[in-house]
Parts: structure tokens; sequence; C-alpha cells
């Protein structure tokens, strides 16, 4: 009696434990669509350097470069073709202006004719030119990735906003080893999560793709922008 | 690599890898082609060959093909058209390799072996006979004739057409048409009027970029047009006025149906000349024409995996980036070999080819280790960092200190020693707001890289 009372707990158990795996494995599918570029859908990767935001929009530009060509708005001069090829981009072409006067024009171009674009926002765009940038990729279906340099952009601009929490790198120590893999946390909201806010885990092992790792953290529900 | 009668004399070859030529000639001084500069050095060798013999057709810089019936006619013979011609170079300070036969193959040779004066073949079919096989431009041909004992043109001109054609099928049998000396005959269908294209400016085009936009957005509508009757040119003449009234055009050709890019390029450089001409004197261009001739049925096959229309907008797109920020603005990376980041990517313009400084498959010991920051510095920033008895404590990141969590290295890098180069340390220290890549030179600390 007590063994089968046993059997049956452990049944349960795994029951839970398989649920929770399938609870797990859609939740971080969920948040890996979260890395897909959309048409007409602008995502915003919002917070400092250093925080793994341009390869998060290399990722998100690797598998449509497969078949259309992909840009990268370059304001600084400082993207570096090998983190993007390490991503699965393929042959990225890099465009470089760092006017903020001239960066709207050369931006809106882009957003005209080229299928899909991570684009560095310099310090000093102009919210309503920013807003108009949004209105051509919503009417031209681009896949735009906004990485401003300085603050966040407008409301009404970004479909979906994820903001670099923490950055934790693993591999070095003291001198020894080497920079390896490292896991960000990042916070969507926006449209893209209907107002939710949602904390998702990504790790970077560097030479190879983005995997999202996301547990069940899930913030409150906030303000929608956009 | 081509190399000048110095370091021919030294026993560098052309074609030799580059170490190699190091190796034989230690001073020599390695120059990364600029073909666009070919292009403008060789438009005025262009012009004085027109001066005598109009309608030439460029293959490459410094390689012409000169169509001589009419010339012929005019001057009385071959040889006076020849000497007419190579006397011109000749006092123009150009050193000319000129050779005269039936078809662009037979002459292209006989102007390659002309070593001592121009050179008119005669008999072209016994001139291609004493020719190696290895001149058809087919390596696995040329092995497989050289396997059965096939060594000369000659030979190859003896087999039995038939059979070359089931054993070797297109490429064998346009290479035996070669042997023969019957080369590709310009047999142009019926070109529709329609598909040349043209466009007019009101003010006359003086600018690089306004020059590089025409050029481009002309060569797209004109192949966009071909592609649509599913032909492609051989062969363009392009064809501008200026706004004194000045007709000018150029025939280009190429073995290989032009391509959006390669007659970009090519009405790109022959604008550019002729607009680098003017400037001296004053004006530009008011009409482009663009004619296409020596059409082929080889339509452009859309690629199975790759969305064409996309890529024929986003061209579009970039010609227009391209005119608001410079050539220089719009750029594709390859990759070459290199110890730092920053080296490991080799820059060119946007459609232009890419040139590897440094060889990929040499191998470089000490390379900085992976992953690649993904921001990284053109030049070495300093960056302010605070060490306590050689580990990092602190880095200063704008106007706060971080402190440092952990660090890996130093990673030693000797550099070229022996050209006075100071040895660089490199380490990658890891703080709350991010990794980053740094190198100490003479004690003074670099940011060279963001893993961002």
């Amino acid at each position: 009696m007590a063994n089968a009372a046993l059997a049956e707990s452990s049944l349960v158990e795994s029951v839970i434990s398989a649920d929770r795996w399938d609870l797990r494995t859609r939740l971080q599918e969920r948040d890996a669509d979260l890395m897909v570029l959309q048409p007409g859908r602008p995502v915003e990767l919002a917070g400092p350097v250093g925080f793994g935001l341009t390869r998060i929009g290399y990722r998100m530009l690797a598998e449509l470069s497969r078949t259309v060509p992909v840009v990268v708005l370059d304001v600084r001069g400082w993207a570096s073709p090998r983190a993007a090829w390490e991503s699965g981009v393929q042959s990225p072409i890099f465009v470089r202006c760092s006017d903020p006067a001239l960066w709207p024009r050369v931006a809106a171009a882009l957003m005209d004719g080229v299928p899909a674009v991570y684009a560095e926002v310099p310090r000093g765009v102009r919210d309503q030119d920013l807003r108009r940038l949004a209105a051509l990729v919503r009417a031209r279906q681009t896949r735009v990735a906004f990485r401003p340099l300085a603050g966040d952009l407008p409301a009404g601009v970004g479909y979906l906003r994820l903001r670099a929490r923490e950055v934790h790198w693993e591999g070095p120590d003291r001198g020894h080893g080497r920079l390896r893999e490292r896991r960000l946390v990042l916070e969507a909201s926006g449209k893209g999560v209907a107002g939710r806010n949602r904390t998702i885990e990504v790790d970077d092992a560097g030479t190879h793709d983005l995997r999202v790792v996301s547990d069940l953290a899930a913030g409150p529900a906030g303000r929608a922008f956009g | 690599m081509a190399a000048d009668p110095l370091a021919l004399s030294a026993g560098v070859v052309r074609g030799m890898p580059r170490r190699e030529a190091e190796g034989l000639c230690p001073g020599a001084m390695v120059i990364v082609r600029d073909l666009e500069e070919e292009w403008r050095r060789f438009e005025p060798v262009a012009r004085m060959i027109e001066e005598i013999v109009p309608r030439i057709e460029i293959v490459e810089p410094g390689s012409v093909l000169v169509p001589v019936d009419g010339a012929v006619r005019y001057y009385g013979d071959e040889e006076t058209v020849v000497e007419t011609l190579a006397g011109k170079l000749r006092a123009a300070g150009v050193e000319a390799h000129i050779g005269l036969a039936d078809g662009p193959f037979a002459a292209t040779w006989a102007a390659r072996t002309a070593v001592d004066g121009p050179l008119v073949v005669a008999d072209t079919r016994s001139f291609l006979a004493g020719l190696d096989v290895a001149v058809i431009d087919h390596d696995d041909l040329v092995a497989t004739f050289r396997w059965l004992g096939v060594t000369t043109l000659g030979a190859l001109a003896e087999l039995p057409r038939d059979a070359i054609a089931s054993r070797f099928g297109e490429a064998g049998l346009s290479a035996h048409r070669l042997s023969r000396g019957e080369d590709r005959t310009v047999a142009p269908r019926r070109i529709p009027v329609e598909l040349a294209v043209e466009s007019r400016w009101e003010e006359p085009l003086e600018q690089t970029d306004q020059v590089a936009f025409a050029a481009r957005g002309l060569a797209v509508k004109l192949v966009d047009g071909l592609r649509r009757e599913g032909i492609a040119p051989h062969r363009i003449v392009v064809e501008a006025e200026t706004d004194d009234g000045e007709v000018r055009s150029r025939v280009w050709r190429s073995s290989d149906p032009f391509t959006e890019d390669a007659l970009t390029d090519r009405v790109r450089w022959q604008l550019q000349a002729w607009v680098d001409e003017r400037r001296r004197s004053s004006g530009g261009i008011v009409r482009l024409r663009l004619d296409p001739s020596d059409l082929s049925g080889e339509g452009r096959q859309l690629g199975f995996f790759t969305d064409e229309s996309a890529r024929v907008e986003a061209e579009r797109a970039l010609a227009r980036v391209q005119s608001l920020v410079g050539e220089n603005g719009v750029l594709e990376a390859a990759a070459q070999g290199g110890r730092l980041p920053s080296e490991m990517v080799s820059w060119f313009r946007w459609q232009e080819v890419a040139v590897q400084v440094r060889d990929t498959s040499a191998p470089w010991p000490g390379t900085t280790p992976g992953p690649t920051p993904s921001l990284v510095s053109p030049e070495p920033s300093p960056l302010e960092v605070e060490w306590d008895e050689g580990m990092p404590v602190r880095i200063r990141l704008g106007t706060r200190w971080e402190p440092v969590l952990t660090w890996a290295g130093p990673w030693r890098m000797t550099g070229s020693w022996w050209r006075g180069e100071q040895p660089v340390d490199r380490y990658q220290l890891v703080t709350s707001a991010g990794a980053f890549l740094c190198i100490v030179r003479s004690g003074i600390t670099y940011l060279t890289g963001i893993y961002d």
C-alpha cells in the first residue's frame, strides 16, 4: 500500500515536472519570438553600451540576411563586421552617418528600400523625425531595430522596447581564462508584449547564436508606449 | 600580384603569393590595386587611341580592342594603322603591346606575345596553333587536355568537333572554336529601340556623388529592362553629352553579360573620368545614354533562395544613401588575417572589389581570443584604468569610475618589433557595465573594443 502511494506520488511529481518543462519551453519560444523583427513593427533596443544590445540587433538580422539584403546604420563607425558574421548575419552592408541633421534622411532612404535595418540613433535627432520614420517603417513594412545611443525613443516610435537590465560574463578569473559566455537580462515592454512588461534572459556564447533561456520572470503590467 | 621591372628582376613573378614575393624582395612595397584610379589614368590613353580609330572597346584598364576594318580602308593597310597607333602612344610615353589578328582572342594573345614591337598576324590559325593550350581560360579543361596529350591549340584544332562536343560539352566546343580562330562573332539580335535608356538633367552633373547616383540609376534601369526581355548585354555603349553640346561615347565589352553592379562601375568610372576632365575647364554632363548591344540569350535567373526584387530595391536605396553620405559612407567588409579585431577586417566600398591585405589562411599566433567585440574602435582611444601591482582595479567610464569585477590577460603581442613597434599587452576587463578589450602600450591603456 505504501509502495503504491509512493509510486503515485512519483508519477504526480513527474507529471508536474513535465508540465513545468513544457511551460518553460513554451515561454522560451514565446520570448524568442521577441528576437525576431516583424514587418512594420520597429523594435527599440534601449540601454547603455556594453549590455549586449548590438549583438541582439545583429541576431535579429541574421535570419533575414539569408534571403534579403540587410543594412547596419552605424553612427560611431565602431560596428564590427566580425561580430555580425559570428551572429549569423550574411553579407551585411554598413552605412556610416554620424551627423544628426543628415541621419533622418539617410535612415529614411534605407527604410524606404532595404528590407531589414539595424539603425543606431545618434544624439540630437528630433522626435518628429523619428515619428516620421516610424510611420515610413509601418507604411513600407520594413523590419527595423532602433538602437538609440542617448536616452529612449519618443512614444509612438517603437512597437516593442527591449531594455537591457543586466549582463553577467563567465570565463575570466583574475587574469586566467577568457570571456566565454554572458547572460543578458532584458525587459520587454510596449505593444509587442501587449503592455505587460516581461523579463527575458538570453545566453550569448559569443561565437554562436543567441539563445533565449527565460524562466518564468514576468513583470507587472505597466503603461504601454507606442 | 603584379610587379614592376625591379621586382621582376629580383625573381618576383606575376601571380606569386605575396609572402613569397616579400621573401624574394624584402624591400618591396606592396600597393593595393585601385581599379578606379587605374580607370582614371587609362582614360587619356583610350582617348589617344580613339583619335585614330573610333569606337574602341575597353576590356579592362590597360586592355583595349580596336576594330580596324574602317581604319584600314582609310590608312591603306594594316601595318600603317598599327604603326600610326604605336607611334602616337610611344610619343606620349605609353608602353604599349599591340597585336593585330582575326578576332578578340587571337588579337589579345598577339598583343601579349608582341614584346619587340607591334605584331600583325597574317595567318591567325597558324599563330594560334603554336600557343600553349593553357591560354584557354578554363583550368579543368586545360588539365584534361594535357592529360590526353593535347598541349597546343594546334593539336586541339585538329580534333573532330563532334568528339569534342560529346566529351567536353559547351566549354570544350568554345575552346575548340577559339583554337580554330573562329572567335565569337558579334551577331547582335535586333535591339528594340526602347531598351536603350537615357537621362537628361537641366543642371549639369559635376560632382562625384551626382555622377555615381546617375550611373547607378541608369544601369539598374537598363539591366531591369533587358532582364524582362530575357537577354543580357555583352557590350554597352555609354554616350554622354556635355552642357556645351559635346557628345562623347565609349564602348565597354565584357566576356560575361553585364550585371547591374559591373555596368554601374563602368559607367561611373567613365563618367567620373569625363567629369574630372571637364572640371579642369568648365561645365558638366547633361545627358547620359546607355545603349546595349551584342546581346546574349542568357536571361538572368532569379536566385532560388533570394528575393531578387528586394535586392534590386535595396540597391536603389543604397545608391540614394551613397549620394547622401558619399562613397566612403556605404561599406562592405571581408575577413582578413590579423591579431587585433580592428586588423581582422578589410573594409571596402559597397559594390567594389574586396582587397585583403593580410592572408586569412596564414597562422596568426597570438590572435586575440574570441568572442569578437561587437564594437571595435577604428583607432585605439585612451582609457583611464587604475592598476594595483599589475592588476586592474577600476576603469573610468564617462564621469564615473567602475570597479573591475574580473579580467583575463595579459596576452602579449610583440608586433613588428623590427620596425620599432612597441609590444602591447591585451586585457579583457569585466565590469558591471559590460566587458571591454584594452591594450596597454608603454604604460598607457587604450580601449580597442566593447563587448556590446
